[in-house]
């Protein structure tokens, strides 16, 4: 069964690269992908369980809501406390870094991303 | 390292102190005083400061004076005038005089600093700006061909040569705190190459583990006992040849990492490397090999496709800098609103760009012309830069713009021959007007974000992609840690 994918980024054009980056494997459904614009709204829609993911690939800095932030809340939920979350950020600080590891989020992956290497990753980390 | 020159002009010495007091905690300024304007003008001309602080009532010569005088002589000097009366008379004779900023009495100190952090680091962005990226010039002797990013300054004047080594100084020292003696004595010895005078290129080279720096003088070097004294410390580390002094430089270890992710990240990379091997069966791979040093891992691969190699888009220091910068104090959307007086105005006239920027994409659709393409440029896209340029903290959006805009240009001709990548960039545009557009609301509609820069470096990396994807270039970051993985 294909794998549900969530990207959420508050810009439409990264969305959209890595739509066109993970097109081989929405076409051969391999995946399933989906996106938000708004972290809020993919929060609200997994709190309320009409939402669920295999993995969630998140931006750091939105307007509504910081992708850490995000990933904080989504961990402390039960449901998804074990499903891989992946950090795209410009910023490569240890910083970062850490906190992510702290919040227990799987990896991070630096902005601008090269279609191979968002493929990789995703191999990897939902093992396909 | 060098701090920026930051000048304050008021005649009255309470608000004089008041001013240092507030800019003392600002560590990046070096601070004079002067008394009156005539003052200031002198001063602007012996120490050339970067940021002057000016009253405008001042004895003998007042600020307006002082500021067209210093504004004329030294356009880059940013003047922000700090004035008690403000109607519209005076704000039209300050930005007359080259008045770039202007901040009301009684002094709000927050404000000063905010306005004075912004200032400086825009300062430190422009510091670090090449002049010709496409220039041919002799490279280092040590080794010709380096995977890395070169960064060219043409030293003119003492002014220059600081500046390259303040650049070098933030490059080399950015991510470690403690200087090595080393860099210390070539830095030394840079400095006193370069004060013998003369013009000079200095290009530097960046691979993973080491920094290049080649200078070129215009006439072959003569050098000093005492500089033949230093170099000889180096040993093979510096190579001069006639014109070319070149030094070999290891960056410092950025940070220790622990075997275990050592190990880790090698199964990543090993991984990695065979995917590659199956991926491109039709491609010879000429070589793919990892490399193990002490600190870092790092893959290097060669692939040869039958036909050609895949070209990469290398990110340039001055983009990586831009594309890295954070932004120590979070801005709200509505205390930056605030800020930015008339400029807003101009940001909401903004609105009919958007039906613009749309009708531009249709006719492309329509008739992908190369006049069609530069047209959008022309008319559209560099709008929106003259508008962005003249805000504070979004330099990386106005230079993503505008480097976009250059290559769109540059690729007008291929791309009105190729409809498929004609179709995939009208897409991408439209996605990235959206965001424009969202971003403008965000900020000066709604002001409804806690952080102005949530978009600035995002949307910076999407044009590179863009880029990428249009030029079919594979956009590398090129950093040794660009994922990783817990």
């Amino acid at each position: 069964m294909a794998k549900k994918v969530i990207i959420v980024d508050d810009s439409r054009a990264v969305i959209a690269t890595a739509e066109l980056a993970l097109e081989g494997m929405i076409n051969s459904k391999t995946i399933e992908f989906k996106s938000y614009l708004n972290p809020m709204e993919l929060l609200e829609a997994l709190q309320n369980g009409s939402e669920n993911f295999d993995l969630l690939i998140s931006d750091v800095n939105m307007p509504q809501l910081n992708g850490l932030d995000l990933a904080r809340a989504i961990k402390a939920d039960e449901r998804y406390k074990n499903k891989p979350i992946i950090i795209l950020t410009t910023e490569s600080s240890n910083e970062m870094k850490m906190s992510g590891k702290e919040i227990g989020v799987t990896g991070w992956m630096v902005k601008p991303f090269s279609d191979d290497k968002l493929v990789k990753s995703l191999q990897m980390v939902l093992g396909v | 390292m060098e701090k920026l020159r930051l000048l304050i002009a008021d005649d009255d010495e309470d608000n004089r102190l008041v001013l240092r007091a507030t800019c003392r905690n600002l560590e990046c300024f070096e601070i004079k005083d002067a008394v009156d304007g005539l003052e200031a003008v002198e001063i602007a001309e012996s120490w050339h400061p970067h940021i002057i602080l000016m009253d405008i009532m001042m004895p003998r010569m007042d600020g307006f004076e002082a500021s067209k005088i210093i504004k004329e002589r030294y356009p880059q000097t940013v003047i922000i005038a700090v004035t008690g009366v403000l109607d519209s008379r005076v704000e039209d004779k300050m930005s007359l005089v080259g008045v770039d900023i202007y901040i009301n009495k009684p002094i709000d100190r927050e404000l000063i600093r905010f306005k004075l952090q912004s200032i400086a680091s825009s300062f430190r962005l422009k510091l670090g700006g090449f002049k010709d990226r496409n220039k041919k010039i002799i490279l280092n002797p040590f080794n010709s061909d380096i995977p890395s990013y070169k960064t060219i300054f043409d030293i003119v004047d003492a002014e220059a040569m600081m500046e390259f080594g303040m650049w070098l100084f933030d490059r080399y020292n950015g991510k470690v705190t403690a200087v090595s003696s080393k860099f210390d004595k070539v830095i030394e010895l840079f400095y006193k190459l370069m004060s013998k005078g003369g013009k000079m290129t200095i290009i530097v080279e960046e691979s993973y583990e080491e920094f290049y720096i080649t200078m070129k003088f215009e006439e072959a070097i003569v050098l000093e006992q005492k500089i033949l004294g230093m170099l000889s410390e180096f040993g093979t580390e510096v190579i001069v040849q006639e014109n070319i002094l070149c030094a070999r430089l290891s960056k410092p270890i950025e940070r220790e990492i622990a075997a275990q992710d050592l190990l880790q990240q090698m199964q990543i990379k090993r991984t990695s490397a065979e995917n590659i091997k199956i991926q491109h069966t039709n491609e010879s791979v000429k070589e793919v090999k990892v490399i193990e040093s002490k600190e870092r891992v790092k893959e290097v691969k060669v692939i040869e496709p039958k036909e050609s190699i895949k070209e990469v888009r290398v990110i340039e220091s001055k983009e990586r800098e831009l594309l890295h910068q954070s932004f120590i104090r979070k801005t709200s959307a509505a205390d930056y609103v605030d800020e930015i007086g008339d400029i807003l105005d101009e940001i909401l006239e903004l609105s009919s760009i958007d039906e613009e920027w749309r009708e531009g994409l249709n006719l492309i659709e329509k008739d992908p012309s190369e006049k069609n393409f530069i047209d959008f440029v022309d008319s559209v896209l560099n709008i929106y830069v003259r508008v962005i340029n003249n805000l504070f903290e979004f330099t990386a959006l106005a230079y993503a713009l505008t480097s976009l805009g250059v290559f769109i240009k540059d690729s007008a001709k291929i791309l009105s021959k190729d409809s498929s990548k004609t179709k995939t960039m009208i897409m991408l545009f439209e996605h990235l007007g959206e965001d424009l557009t969202s971003w403008r609301e965000h900020i000066f509609v709604l002001q409804d974000t806690a952080d102005i820069h949530y978009l600035d470096s995002s949307f910076f990396s999407s044009c590179m992609q863009i880029e990428g994807i249009i030029s079919n270039k594979e956009v590398s970051a090129d950093d040794e840690d660009c994922m990783e993985f817990f």
